[in-house]
């Protein structure tokens, strides 16, 4: 039983957190069709960003603001290359994503020891006397430990930023530039004739996804101790298989929002890997098991589209489940 | 209103397959003109129009509207104060967005699109209104994406969002084309209304004989980036159809066809 609910609890602390990564992606694969790679370095960004103020003394709240901003930064570098230079998508990301190593190594030593050389073991202990997120107010309030149940800290502060950030995100789509935004992704020609660039659209859009993407590094941090170089690596394939598990499972529930589905493809996803690591597989073989899932994921969602293809009545009522 | 002058337009300049289209080609159009623009393939038509609005680069010339040259405005800014309708009926809507987001889209635009909310609810009843006017029972389905309805639905649809705000140009490229014959016809007299209604000054290009002349005021034919027909007033209701197709073969035969 305790093993059972600590499996729990560590697959929806995780699953939470690389829901945001998921949610971003919506943004970039699923409205802009842009198959974003600089997440790998937004993600290890955010975290650096947050890491270096909370070890700092910093209050982590700013810490999760900076690290935003950071992301926001660096996913519009993105989109202004691929707007203003015309650089192909996969590149752009590939691009800004090899720059993030150095500059989050870089950032790592000059703002722990003012040593701007670099080195490739940089990393930024948590230890347990520093401000992290769950040891200040207000998730403070909440006891960690539940009779046998531990990390419910951890558990809460997740829940409540991804339904925080869902929120956001949803009320942003909602909103005239969130309309033009998915417009931009849906039919470029279109937002042109409407006197508005097209390009300005997928910047932004760009930007606020790997916002999502560096704030769920800053949150990780509080699952994986540490800040270290290599843990942006896989978070394109966490991202995307989540996003893609969550739209294709809940493809004919139509009332769900798209952010929903996609939080609850994050968990299934988490839930799938932990359920492996549990059964016995060496942690090796973790990033393996991670592509296979995908893998299949992508399988039967293709599937799953040339069967709707082929099923779609006319006047379908495939309504508004984009919103 | 607007004028063309002396365009030269010049496809893959240096290569083995440089193609002069346009040499000093030049076109005045007068404000609240229907003008039809009929020709064979190939011959500059849609060219022109592309031009117009700044989607292709020209090598010399001006394009001037009211007086002031826009050559070198961007293409976005140029549909401040154009409209357009394009052959694919999917490029004048967003198949993923509902119809009533794509209308709130529309009435929005030349305005900034900040955080307000997208779709404004007291605005939901004039949208209704609009749709109803087209006859195609739209106003029921203001909730399905746009993607769900037909290419005639569809045209419908833009043209009444094209001309929502106020423009100085509504510019047809082909827009019947993809249509059958009678959704062809019902898009052809709503176009008509509704520049008539909104006086708009309008460029057609059409393979319709038939339209261009009962909707233009003006006929020109153009042929390998050139004008070999231009009628107006009297001169142009006295133009048939049969004129029409009779120099179209001429031109054919000329060429060798």
């Amino acid at each position: 039983m305790t093993v059972f609910l600590n499996t729990c609890i560590t697959f929806l602390q995780s699953g939470f957190v690389f829901a945001l990564i998921a949610m971003g992606y919506y943004i970039s694969y699923t409205i802009l069709d842009f198959p974003d790679m600089t997440v790998e370095g937004t993600f290890l960004s955010g975290a650096v960003a947050y890491g270096l103020l909370v070890s700092h003394g910093i209050n982590p709240w700013l810490g999760l603001i900076l690290a935003f901003i950071v992301g926001l930064l660096f996913g519009t570098i993105t989109g202004l290359l691929h707007v203003k230079l015309k650089i192909k998508p996969l590149l752009c990301g590939i691009l800004v994503s090899t720059l993030l190593i150095s500059v989050n190594l870089v950032a790592v030593t000059a703002g722990l020891y003012g040593d701007f050389a670099g080195e490739s073991s940089a990393m930024i202990p948590f230890g347990r006397d520093l401000e992290t997120l769950t040891a200040v107010f207000p998730i403070n309030l909440i006891p960690n430990k539940i009779g046998i149940v531990s990390g419910l800290r951890d558990l809460v502060l997740f829940l409540v930023m991804v339904v925080v950030f869902k929120l956001l995100l949803d009320a942003f789509l909602k909103t005239k530039c969130g309309l033009l935004l998915r417009a931009a992704g849906d039919n470029a020609q279109f937002v042109t004739t409407q006197a508005k660039d097209a390009g300005n659209s997928k910047i932004l859009g760009l930007g606020i996804g790997n916002a999502y993407a560096a704030v769920a590094g800053a949150l990780y941090t509080e699952i994986s101790g540490n800040v270290n170089q290599s843990m942006g690596i896989g978070m394109v394939v966490i991202g995307l298989a989540s996003l893609i598990i969550g739209l294709s499972v809940f493809s004919r529930v139509h009332r769900m929002k798209a952010t929903t589905k996609v939080i609850l493809g994050a968990i299934i996803y988490q839930a799938c890997l932990t359920i492996a690591q549990r059964l016995g597989m060496p942690s090796a073989y973790n990033k393996l098991i991670m592509a296979i899932i995908f893998t299949i994921a992508l399988v039967l969602s293709e599937r799953k589209k040339v069967k709707t293809k082929a099923t779609k009545q006319p006047n379908g009522k495939e309504s508004a489940n984009h919103a | 209103m607007l004028e063309l002058r002396n365009i030269t337009k010049i496809y893959n300049p240096g290569e083995v397959t440089e193609m002069t289209l346009f040499e000093n080609f030049s076109l005045s159009v007068k404000k609240g003109e229907f003008l039809s623009i009929v020709g064979s393939n190939g011959s500059g038509k849609t060219s022109m129009l592309n031009i117009i609005c700044g989607s292709i680069p020209i090598e010399k010339g001006e394009i001037l509207i009211g007086g002031k040259n826009i050559v070198g405005i961007p293409e976005f800014r140029r549909y401040d104060r154009i409209g357009r309708v394009y052959q694919n009926p999917a490029m004048g809507t967003c198949p993923s967005l509902t119809i009533t987001e794509n209308m709130a889209l529309a009435d929005h635009k030349g305005k900034k699109f900040g955080l307000s909310r997208g779709v404004t609810k007291s605005r939901i009843g004039e949208y209704r209104e609009m749709l109803a006017s087209l006859g195609l029972g739209l106003e029921d389905k203001m909730d399905i994406r746009a993607g769900a309805l037909s290419g005639g639905q569809r045209q419908a649809m833009a043209l009444l969002m094209t001309t929502m705000t106020p423009i100085d140009f509504l510019i047809l490229d082909e827009h019947t084309a993809a249509l059958d014959p009678k959704t062809a016809e019902l898009i052809m007299e709503l176009t008509g209304k509704i520049v008539a209604e909104k006086k708009l000054t309008a460029m057609m290009v059409t393979h319709n004989l038939r339209y261009a002349v009962e909707y233009g005021d003006r006929i020109i034919m153009m042929h390998k980036g050139g004008i070999v027909f231009d009628r107006c007033g009297e001169e142009k209701k006295q133009t048939t159809v049969q004129d029409l197709l009779g120099l179209f073969t001429e031109i054919s035969i000329e060429c060798g066809n």
